[in-house]
């Protein structure tokens, strides 16, 4: 049983075909990249998978069921978690309220009182290296730490499916290195499929996805083992233009 | 430590309690202290809602209404049935459920709005209900209940007039209370929570499992029901009588946006500390410059609007962040 | 039979109402679409008109059409006294601060007029004689009324579609960013904007008074700001145009209700009416928010 499915998922806002008809399956614990330059509809991907956009063709399903028509919170509910590019914190809640609320409404809704989330933001806050800071309110917390608490609150939802969404964005080389391999450990122990997009910092894909997906214009290009999928010739010459890739293994290919 | 957590409830019963014993123990000071109790009631279950959501309910004041209409109708339609004393209980049973019921018939259709459109749909609440009332001629039509006289005959005159001068403000202090309970509890469970998240940014609420228009309705149907059992015990129980004119007027409403903004919205101390202030005001202003009230309170909201939208509370907090008070004022 | 002609006579003077109705709302679209404000205090400003209109006359024996201009010059002069007073400091500001201060404003000015003029109902007549219809007998003053508003809506539509600060606004209506970008000076029309809205709420007061010869009081205000959201919400919350034509629907339907209202016993046809209205306000925003001529 796969973990997600899209079928033919399809997305247009007026004339333009943002996401078309695009095919992808997602299996349990699975470490996905997903790439393609500015505009080839990887955020609006994120939206339907998250329930935030209705597919105007196509079909969703989420562990062999249909979830097509659900709402964004209910997808929350059977375990779908996502992190925003532009980080959307509850403003005026503290850091630790913020993860609070991911563990009330996520996966665990129902079964999760005030003390045992803020006990579960604690653990992932502590993971996360944001314990220290989790009583700033979270308006205040600089850009980086807003993507840190983005993760935690999206991993405190106990997500089956984890949509990170360019999370590494402005950190520097060595801290992406940290946080990818921090990110792929809590993955295997909690049994998380991730997929993670990713623009420009391919340095993070690299080391952390075991098969990648390339957008272009709405559609699927590629979707392969991941130095396969990023040396094909096409996607080099969608990408970049030109026959050089940053992120080369250690052989150089 | 715990003590943090229920510190601002505390001081909201203590406020209540000092203010009931001003009441007691000085018979003259009963007038001013149950208006300024109500204030402070009005205040909070306005603040249930708009603290918690950030969404203003513009038609507050039909909710304060309708609870008064089912006091009255209760009264008025059923004390020839003999039950004496349990016609209170009914007036009030009666008055939570018409105003829950109107709040389900508004805030199932408005709550699906965003800000604007929501501020619209309930813009008209007031009036249409009034119209309605007026226009179909039910419930006394323009001419109102009047139900002193059911009072008497069922109560006999001594107690009849205690009911309307002593117990009618004992049970708005229950209320208060009770609406001070509500709001705590809010505040510290998941529906606190989930709507800290709607109210902040609703999308992304959404996407992390909060179903938004579940949670504004239940804020919206406990400010309102809160609402209506205090219509029911100020302006039914106290006054006698209910006319359409007077119960939906919309100075109301101003008032009690007044009253949170004042004192801070989405705070348990806020309404209280604004319905004092408030309240306080007002018995004086009515004395020096009667008719008046409004005049300074327009001005007086968007000074508030622009330089203090955290109200008294926020500025407090502000003050206290990362010291020893931190959050004991709440 | 009777019935049928009285009930023709309502509608035609439901039409020709409706178009001051509809000048009266494109003031409220206006500063919706340009600033996203909703105008909750939009009432108070048609007092504002009404009152104007009313002592022009009695000390002037100034006509009220002749008013139109300075209802239109002393709302414009109000809107960028509140505008730079107010509104400017609350444009970043949650939806909350810009209802409540809206709605503070137009409690402010009721209580003034209170205050200055005391609340007790005025009225006037302006006498110039009628047109004799075969279903109806039109005072003159309301086809004076009637050509204005047309004449009007139709000078706003040039000025938007032909000037160049027309068409300014209406590129800052679809991108802000790149309007500021093109050199204009954003704040600048916000503030043209929110006076030209209150203008135009303003002079269409001055225009309502002649349909309501006794009805001017500090309070009267509040129905026609239910009336105008919902003949706002019927065109399209953010169209000036769409506001215009459901003017007109909502004055047919509002004198059509009020006539086969009137055939029930035992009903107050006028306070029904408003409540019919608040009706339909409710079931166009339960199935289509953006107004039955909008877009979404």
């Amino acid at each position: 049983m796969s973990l997600l499915k899209l079928e033919g998922v399809t997305k247009r806002f007026g004339g333009l075909v943002a996401v078309d008809h695009v095919d992808l399956v997602v299996e349990h614990g699975e470490l996905l990249g997903i790439v393609g330059p500015n505009g080839s509809g990887k955020t609006t991907l994120y939206n339907l998978i998250s329930g935030v956009y209705r597919c105007d063709e196509g079909k969703i399903f989420f562990e062999e069921q249909e979830i097509t028509s659900l709402p964004p919170y209910t997808r929350a509910h059977i375990g779908i978690g996502r992190s925003f590019q532009i980080p959307r914190p509850f403003g005026s809640a503290t850091v630790r309220e913020n993860v609070a609320i991911g563990a009330m409404f996520g996966r665990m809704i129902g079964k999760v009182g005030e003390r045992e989330a803020l006990e579960m933001a604690d653990h992932y806050l502590s993971l996360l290296g944001l314990y220290d800071k989790r009583h700033k309110v979270s308006n205040s917390l600089t850009p980086v730490e807003k993507k840190l608490m983005e993760i935690a609150r999206a991993l405190a939802m106990k997500p089956k499916l984890l949509l990170m969404d360019e999370a590494m964005a402005g950190m520097n080389p060595k801290d992406i290195d940290g946080m990818v391999a921090l990110i792929k450990k809590i993955g295997e122990q909690e049994k998380i499929a991730i997929v993670s997009m990713v623009e420009h910092v391919m340095r993070a894909l690299v080391n952390f996805a075991e098969r990648v997906m390339v957008m272009h214009q709405g559609k699927k290009l590629v979707d392969a083992p991941t130095q396969k999928a990023l040396n094909d010739p096409r996607v080099i010459e969608v990408y970049l233009g030109r026959p050089t890739l940053e992120g080369r293994d250690a052989e150089g290919n | 430590m715990i003590l943090r957590k229920y510190s601002s409830f505390i001081i909201t019963l203590a406020i209540f309690a000092v203010l009931l014993l001003i009441g007691l123990l000085r018979p003259t000071m009963w007038q001013p202290v149950a208006l300024i109790m109500f204030y402070i009631a009005m205040g909070q279950a306005f603040n249930i809602f708009l603290g918690m959501t950030g969404y203003v309910n513009f038609g507050y004041v039909a909710f304060l209404a309708i609870g008064s209409y089912g006091m009255a109708l209760g009264i008025s339609r059923f004390y020839h049935t003999g039950i004496g004393l349990w016609l209170i209980p009914l007036g009030f049973t009666l008055a939570a459920l018409m105003a829950g019921l109107l709040s389900v018939l508004v805030g199932g259709i408005a709550l699906r709005l965003r800000g604007a459109y929501f501020a619209i749909a309930t813009i008209g609440v007031n009036e249409g209900l009034k119209y309605l009332i007026e226009g179909a001629k039910f419930w006394g039509g323009s001419e109102g209940i009047i139900i002193s006289k059911p009072m008497r005959v069922t109560f006999g005159r001594h107690l009849a007039n205690s009911l309307s001068t002593f117990w009618a403000d004992i049970f708005l202090f229950a209320i208060a209370v009770l609406a001070a309970y509500l709001t705590f509890r809010f505040m510290h469970s998941r529906v606190g929570y989930a709507l800290t998240a709607v109210r902040e940014d609703e999308d992304a609420a959404k996407v992390m499992g909060v179903n938004a228009t579940k949670y504004k309705l239940i804020a919206f149907i406990v400010s309102s029901c809160v609402a209506g059992l205090i219509g029911a015990t100020t302006w039914c129980l106290k006054s006698t009588y209910v006319f359409p004119e007077d119960v939906f007027e919309v100075s109301y409403t101003v008032e009690a946006i007044v009253i949170v903004m004042l004192g801070g919205s989405g705070t348990l101390l806020g309404p209280i500390i604004g319905g004092l202030i408030y309240g306080i005001c007002k018995y004086w202003l009515a004395v020096l410059l009667p008719g008046l009230q409004l005049l300074i309170l327009a001005p007086l909201i968007i000074v508030i609007i622009v330089a203090f939208p955290g109200g008294i509370v926020g500025v407090i907090r502000e003050k206290t962040r990362g010291t020893a008070f931190d959050q004991v004022i709440v | 039979m009777q019935f049928l002609g009285m009930l023709s006579g309502n509608l035609l003077n439901g039409i020709i109402l409706g178009a001051v109705y509809g000048l009266m709302t494109m003031g409220l679209s206006l500063i919706f679409g340009v600033l996203k404000v909703v105008n909750v205090g939009h009432g108070a400003f048609i007092m504002v008109g009404a009152y104007v209109a009313y002592w022009m006359f009695t000390l002037f024996g100034l006509a009220p059409i002749l008013s139109v201009p300075i209802g239109l010059i002393l709302g414009m002069a109000l809107g960028f006294l509140f505008f730079y007073l107010v509104m400017k400091r609350l444009l970043d500001a949650p939806e909350l601060s810009t209802l409540l201060a809206t709605f503070a404003i137009g409690i402010f000015l009721e209580e003034i007029a209170k205050v200055i003029w005391g609340p007790d109902f005025r009225g006037y007549s302006w006498n110039v004689g009628s047109l004799h219809l075969p279903i109806a007998t039109i005072p003159m003053a309301k086809i004076y009324a009637l050509m204005s508003s047309i004449a009007i809506a139709i000078g706003l539509y040039l000025w938007f579609k032909k000037t160049r600060a027309g068409t300014a606004l209406r590129c800052l209506v679809e991108d802000k960013e790149g309007a500021r970008v093109c050199g204009i000076n954003v704040t600048g029309f916000y503030a043209l904007s929110f006076a030209l809205g209150l203008g135009f709420t303003v002079l269409s007061g001055v225009l309502l008074t002649l349909f309501i010869p006794v009805g001017i009081s500090p309070y009267m205000g509040g129905i026609y700001t239910l009336k105008a959201f919902v003949i706002a919400v019927l065109g399209g919350l953010a169209s000036p145009w769409g506001a215009f034509f459901g003017g007109f629907i909502f004055g047919l339907v509002e004198n059509g209700s009020y006539s086969l209202l009137g055939l029930i016993p035992n009903v107050e046809p006028f306070s029904l009416t408003q409540f019919v209205a608040f009706m339909v306000l409710l079931v166009i925003l339960l199935l289509k928010p953006e107004g039955l001529l909008g877009e979404k």
